[in-house]
């Protein structure tokens, strides 16, 4: 055994996780090894401070003096928990208004319509009204009226067919 | 009351049980912060803060590890941003050490040798505190606090291979800052 792998199960063995044959081993190394011999001492004394501390005693009302910081806390907390989600919900609400915003803009207003879309929306019955003055009027007034129909709807002005 | 008993109660909102996990944690979790703080008050505020913190968050403990490895987690975390705040510990000179050692001749025989103790204590706890975090932390729960191999694995989240290798190294580098020491007078503190 070498001192590198000595120190290994030497710190192993003051952890108390080496048994049978590796410990007989490093005893033997030990008693051979002057230097390991002194790492161990150093070991054992360093082990030793470093475990002295962990008893320390507490400071008193330990509980007597968190409780009311408890009840505090518990106090905010639903607060806290509102101004979280608050400010979670800023980009959802952003994105809803940019949502509608961007429908509301858009949607066609009554002054871009045309006129059987007005009458449409208007609730009217543009048909029948249209039928009752294609029917009242002469021929030639009849194909003026769909001259300027045509005109009206933005499409490509066909000449009548006889 | 068993402790799952305590806990399932405690997130129900009965103050009586967590009070109950307070009184029983509260001194692990105080010599935690002592090891780390070497100040009593600073380790009570700390202990103080952990515990808010593990009732705050007790609603999202559902119960996948031990209480107990739950509340280490919360006090290692806590404890580790509070030393990042405060900045590392500078390192501590050999120069330091034997001021502390030789000091005040005048005692008597006992209170001397109580005082080179409490100041080889001191020494090593200020060499533990100039360890980088890792190495720091873990010496910490083993060797100070006691704390087995299996819990530590499970507090940090590490495979138990590192653990052991992390701890190895962390003891070795402490030797080597108390080597100096430890050559001029002679390791003769026993393990108890």
């Amino acid at each position: 055994m070498n001192c590198r792998k000595a120190e290994k199960r030497l710190l192993m063995s003051l952890d108390g996780r080496l048994e049978g044959g590796a410990a007989v081993l490093l005893a033997k190394h030990l008693e051979a090894c002057p230097a390991c011999r002194k790492a161990e001492a150093d070991y054992r004394s360093m082990l030793a401070l470093l475990r002295d501390g962990r008893d320390a005693e507490p400071i008193p009302r330990f509980w007597e003096r968190l409780g009311p910081r408890l009840k505090e806390e518990t106090e905010i907390v639903p607060l806290l928990f509102w101004e979280r989600w608050s400010l979670r919900a800023i980009p959802v609400f952003l994105a809803l208004v940019v949502m509608i915003g961007g429908f509301l803009f858009l949607t066609p207003q009554a002054g871009e319509m045309s006129q059987s879309a007005t009458l449409l929306l208007e609730n009217r019955d543009p048909l029948s009204e249209t039928q009752a003055l294609f029917e009242a009027d002469k021929p030639e007034t009849r194909t003026m009226m769909l001259m300027f129909a045509s005109l009206d709807e933005k499409t490509t002005l066909r000449r009548p067919t006889p | 009351m068993e402790e799952k008993q305590l806990v399932r109660l405690a997130q129900e909102g009965s103050p009586e049980a967590f009070e109950e996990l307070v009184r029983k944690y509260q001194p692990k979790v105080f010599s935690m912060a002592l090891s780390f703080t070497r100040n009593r008050e600073a380790a009570d505020d700390l202990a103080q803060e952990v515990f808010l913190k593990a009732y705050l968050a007790l609603p999202r403990f559902h119960g996948k590890s031990e209480f107990g490895t739950w509340l280490y987690r919360i006090s290692v975390n806590h404890i580790k941003d509070y030393l990042r705040k405060k900045g590392r510990a500078k390192e501590v000179s050999l120069e330091d050490v034997r001021e502390i050692s030789f000091s005040d001749k005048e005692q008597t025989e006992k209170a001397e040798r109580d005082r080179e103790i409490e100041s080889r204590r001191t020494l090593v706890q200020k060499f533990v505190g100039s360890l980088p975090d890792k190495y720091r932390i873990i010496l910490t729960l083993r060797d100070i606090q006691g704390l087995p191999y299996e819990e530590i694995s499970r507090i940090l989240k590490l495979s138990p291979g590192t653990v052991d290798s992390r701890l190895h190294r962390a003891r070795r580098m402490l030797r080597v800052k108390l080597a100096p020491y430890f050559a001029a007078e002679g390791g003769t503190y026993e393990l108890s």
